[in-house]
């Protein structure tokens, strides 16, 4: 073996090395944001039940109440958005699969917090909260399906109840797209943020196994006597 | 249930019931309530005052009815707008068996303490039944010279503050004295007591 073919193998071996560590330092950040996503759902939950017998826990009938709808909605199907992510957050913590869910579900949340505060403006500010929530994952592919399902519940909700959605009964076709677009407005700054994240964390890895490396050499290159006094140290 | 086929089960189970879940709750936002044709012209024998200057607004309310928060919010919005060509009164039902105990409601705060408002007591239900309001959340619009303009709701969903129909057909009443409709769907509690109550209480007036 040559000396070039020696120093090849060492760089492939750092560059394995810096991959490993990359990789090793991204599951640590994405299991730990699956982790703090099922918090997040357990929490969401919660609140949604108290906002919906704070703000609403009765219908009325005239003088006969019952439990209000929203009570019922916020235990159901509040129960039902959290509960496929906290599973998966809890058992396969790290799948790229979790992410893809918990993103989803948390837009849905968003959704039904609307619905239960009455459609209240400064609810909305959830999407955007949550957005930047889920740029802690550094995968910009999490907020690209953030925003298919928060613009694909508008366009569903604005095509079957557009006055739900615009207020008018015969909106433009392309309504949904002025919502979405605030969201996309989100999702660029935060995925160019995501991306220069990785490659900070790429550089990190390199800079690690470069060091892994060079200590290594040391190592070798220092005698017996030397070593067994640095473990004992 | 670490096999991939049992989690893609367990998504396809959930995104159903997220869709049936959504698709109830949407429907539900969308039910609206009942809505009688106001009278054409105002009530004479009505103890609510009209305004001979300007259009008069009378929004019928639960007083616990959580839908209704959101019609105050656009009748707030409303008279913001148009304070000078305009005046509401929100007219609370007020069973006479319950008492009082529906008068310091949240809801009759809020409409207290709004300007350009006079919040009113209607026992039995008896101005309702006059301008046959049957939701909470009803409006009715009436001109300068008490003739009916715009009947129906303020908000467009149940309990859903933001843009609707009415409001949009009632600022165009108010700013060019047309509209493309004169009514809207309402969205809220019930207000009927049983026929019997507010009519017995009419009579008993009459």
């Amino acid at each position: 073996m040559t000396m070039d073919d020696r120093v090849d193998q060492a760089a492939q071996a750092i560059v394995g090395r810096a991959e490993e560590r990359f990789q090793a330092h991204w599951m640590e950040i994405v299991s730990w944001t699956d982790r703090l996503f099922a918090k997040l759902m357990v929490g969401q939950w919660l609140f949604a039940i108290v906002i919906a017998l704070v703000v609403s826990p009765y219908a009325w009938e005239g003088r006969v109440r019952t439990v209000h709808a929203h009570v019922w909605f916020a235990i159901f199907l509040g129960g039902a958005i959290s509960v496929f992510p906290i599973a998966l957050a809890v058992r396969r913590a790290g799948w790229v699969v979790t992410r893809h869910v918990i993103a989803g579900a948390q837009m849905l949340w968003s959704a039904l917090l609307i619905h239960l505060t009455g459609g209240r403006i400064e609810t909305h500010f959830h999407v955007f909260g949550s957005l930047g929530i889920l740029a802690f994952y550094r995968d910009w592919t999490v907020l690209a399906t953030a925003t298919v399902v928060v613009a694909s519940e508008h366009l569903i909700r604005g095509l079957v109840w557009p006055e739900s959605v615009y207020g008018v009964a015969n909106p433009e076709w392309w309504r949904f797209l002025e919502h979405a677009f605030w969201v996309i407005f989100s999702v660029v700054f935060l995925a160019m943020s995501c991306l220069r994240a990785l490659k900070e964390m790429r550089l990190m890895a390199e800079r690690g196994a470069h060091i892994e490396a060079l200590s290594e050499a040391e190592w070798r290159r220092s005698s017996v006597l030397e070593r067994v006094a640095k473990v004992s140290a | 249930m670490d096999g991939t086929r049992g989690w893609l089960a367990f998504g396809v189970v959930w995104v159903l019931a997220l869709v049936l879940g959504f698709t109830l709750l949407w429907k539900y936002k969308m039910q609206p309530g009942d809505a009688d044709g106001a009278p054409a012209a105002w009530p004479t024998e009505s103890r609510i005052a009209r305004r001979p200057d300007r259009a008069t607004l009378v929004l019928f309310a639960h007083p616990e009815c959580p839908c209704t928060r959101a019609s105050l919010a656009e009748l707030a919005r409303l008279l913001a707008r148009f304070e000078d060509r305009l005046t509401a009164d929100v007219v609370f039902l007020r069973p006479s068996d319950v008492g009082a105990a529906w008068d310091g409601s949240d809801l009759w705060r809020t409409a207290s303490a709004m300007p350009g408002v006079t919040a009113v007591r209607d026992d039995d239900g008896v101005e309702a039944v006059r301008f046959r309001a049957t939701t909470s959340g009803a409006a009715v619009l009436y001109d300068a010279r008490g003739r009916l303009l715009f009947r129906g709701g303020l908000t467009s969903a149940r309990g859903h503050e933001g843009d609707s129909a009415g409001l949009q057909r009632i600022s165009s009443l108010l700013r060019t004295g047309q509209a493309d409709r004169s009514d809207a769907p309402v969205y809220g509690c019930s207000l009927a007591l049983g026929a019997r109550s507010a009519r017995a209480s009419l009579k008993e007036m009459q």
